[in-house]
């Protein structure tokens, strides 16, 4: 059946493994677990699972580790794809090695969310939704964390949380993010970096497209002493 | 005012409350596994505990909707995929006192004949609250709780402890249960509900119960019922809730307080008041989704049933309070862009809907705005209501409608005409 589907993330013939030998052994071991938490004849329910496990090894999710997540759970390209496109801790091109996600929900909103986030864009040189040029920092917006209670809260690469943030303890923060190297990312395409001074924000006229980077880098002009932030979409 | 009651949170403060040799051992789940299952489900109706989620389901009917079900297995679900803004109050019990919830959860199984159950976290949580619940899970299968013949009472579960990644729309169960099978969260048409067959976990009949509500069960079964439910304030709404104070006061947190509670006390008995220099201006009273009250509304009891007379929403307990220095059209834009952004797209009124209400709003306060604009967020609010799948267009529609109803001026302060 496999073998008549149109492998589309892959190049034709067999789907090969995108990991080291060290990096197969950690995935090989947590797939084994992820699987066995369903019945036998529902495995393939642990496809979120799955790419957790290649992304926390790759980094990102390359075609190649989205054809191979579905070959060794027998579960179509389309429907990796699929899955692997919906949610957004998903990372579908390189980000930086230390990911900075400031919440722009209510709560945090109401706190001073937009301020943590313009002192991080003029911190790191960087608008959200874009990545330094060494490829170090990437900075993004965030749904609300369920960490309202502290609000502004902070997420840094998916899974750790910061909370009650100041524009000083963020500093403090990236100044630690700095000297941490951080997880290396597999190569890919060039993430999104800045074809701008940050200082240039405030006269948006969406620069086109230059080299890899795609997308519309404007943002929407803004007069009201509130600035009002946005939700960054998918690349 | 009586010391209010401690139930849910009693362990909180101590010094590494999610230890099992914190919490104690298990004597509610002892109790409930010499009780036949229907006894439990009894017990929990005459408790009046309603869904903590957001819905305020009964949640003994729940069970015995899945009870009367002959296909088996059946299956229970939970969900700690807590991410409507403003709540946060899951992640404290899962940090806190995650054995708690894990004694109702076996209770809970016990009680609709389930021996599989998952939990589904947020992605989010996997480094934090999530490992606290998976050591917590490790350890009563340590100590017997979970695993084969549990306290030798014949009786199996096997409990696992799933995550997601990173979409709000897992919030709503079918959603969630199509993720829990491996795919996009798309919620599914109902009927069949999740509690009958065809609706559930792989087509079976699940109950799908929200992390504060199993937790309660410890409580129900140790104290009775009935004593449960004198500690809510109002009739049909039983026991305590934790409420998620956040916003502009003096100290936000999660509170336990009686079901019913006024949002004044809750502000002043339980959050310290507003912050120094502020007055109230609006209130929150069940998550982002739920519709706007002004400050004169703050004596409105805190139940499921009084807010919905009143055409808000008790939801999942996520109560803000904002103070004068918000104006209710930025607060809009900023709600009305995360439902654009999590709407899953699959319902055109609630994918166009979201996005163009969006829109409107950020040109509103962009200071682009016209008068018309506004009556036109209002109208396409209405028009999105009722003609979606799951409920998150109304929750994009509620706060939409309600903001403009009682917030009219800051609204006109920012458009021409």
């Amino acid at each position: 059946m496999r073998a008549a589907m149109i492998p589309l993330a892959t190049r034709a013939g067999a789907v090969e493994s995108p990991f080291n030998a060290e990096q197969q052994r950690r995935f090989d071991e947590g797939f084994e677990k992820a699987v066995a938490r369903y019945p036998a004849e529902r495995r393939k329910a642990a496809l979120l699972a799955v790419l957790h496990l290649a992304q926390d090894e790759l980094g990102w999710l390359s075609e190649p580790a989205m054809a191979y997540v579905g070959h060794r759970l027998d579960v179509p390209p389309v429907r990796v794809r699929e899955v692997a496109t919906f949610y957004t801790m998903y990372r579908l091109r390189p980000v930086g090695r230390q990911v900075i996600g400031v919440c722009n929900s209510i709560s945090c909103w109401s706190m001073g969310s937009e301020k943590i986030l313009h002192h991080c864009e003029k911190r790191l040189g960087i608008r959200h939704g874009e990545t330094t040029r060494d490829g170090h920092f990437s900075l993004e917006e965030v749904a609300c964390l369920a960490a309202c209670g502290g609000a502004p809260a902070v997420l840094v690469n998916n899974f750790t949380f910061h909370e009650n943030v100041t524009p000083e303890s963020m500093d403090a923060l990236i100044d630690k993010l700095r000297g941490d190297p951080g997880k290396p990312m597999a190569p890919g395409p060039t993430p999104r970096i800045p074809l701008h001074s940050v200082e240039d924000q405030a006269t948006p006229q969406g620069p086109k497209a230059l080299g890899g980077a795609e997308g519309s880098l404007g943002r929407p002009a803004v007069s009201t002493a509130v600035e009002a932030g946005s939700t960054e979409k998918k690349p | 005012m009586t010391a209010p009651a401690k139930i849910l949170t009693a362990d909180w403060d101590k010094p590494e409350s999610w230890k099992l040799s914190t919490y104690g051992k298990y004597e509610a789940l002892k109790k409930a596994l010499k009780m036949e299952p229907q006894a439990i489900v009894d017990e929990v109706v005459k408790s009046n505990l309603r869904g903590r989620g957001g819905a305020g389901f009964p949640t003994g009917m729940k069970w015995n909707f899945v009870r009367k079900e002959t296909s088996f297995p059946k299956y229970l679900v939970v969900n700690a995929d807590e991410g409507e803004p403003g709540t946060f109050k899951d992640r404290e019990i899962l940090l806190r006192s995650p054995h708690m919830f894990v004694e109702g959860l076996i209770i809970g199984c016990y009680a609709i004949d389930c021996h599989l159950t998952y939990v589904y976290c947020r992605g989010e949580f996997r480094e934090s609250a999530m490992k606290r619940l998976q050591d917590a899970v490790d350890e009563a299968y340590e100590a017997g709780y979970l695993g084969k013949n549990i306290l030798k009472s014949k009786f199996d579960l096997e409990a696992h402890v799933v995550y997601g990644a990173g979409a709000y729309i897992c919030g709503e169960e079918t959603a969630l249960l199509e993720s829990l099978e491996g795919r996009k969260g798309y919620p599914r048409l109902k009927p069949p509900f999740p509690a009958n067959a065809g609706g559930g976990l792989f087509k079976q009949p699940t109950a799908v119960n929200n992390v504060e509500t199993l937790a309660n069960l410890p409580p129900i079964i140790g104290m009775g019922g009935e004593e449960y439910s004198k500690l809510g304030l109002t009739p049909k709404n039983g026991g305590t809730r934790l409420f998620a104070v956040s916003g502009h006061v003096k100290k936000p947190g999660v509170y336990e307080a009686p079901m019913g509670i006024t949002f004044k006390d809750l502000l002043e008995q339980y959050a310290g008041g507003m912050r120094e220099g502020s007055t109230l201006k609006a209130i929150i009273p069940g998550g982002s989704s739920s519709a706007i009250m002004t400050a004169e509304e703050a004596v409105w009891a805190s139940d499921f049933d009084t807010l919905k007379t009143k055409k808000t929403m008790a939801g999942s307990g996520a109560v803000v309070y904002l103070d004068q220095s918000v104006n209710m059209a930025h607060a809009l834009a900023n709600v009305m862009r995360f439902y654009a952004h999590e709407s899953c797209g699959q319902c055109t009124p609630c994918r166009e809907g979201t996005a163009w209400l969006s829109r409107l709003l950020d040109k509103i306060v962009a200071g682009n705005g016209e008068k018309v604009d506004v009556d036109n967020v209002h109208q396409i609010a209405r028009q999105m209501e009722m003609k979606t799948i799951c409920a998150l267009a109304d929750g994009a529609a509620m706060p939409a409608k309600s903001y403009i109803e009682k917030f009219r001026a800051d609204f006109d302060a920012l458009v021409r005409g």
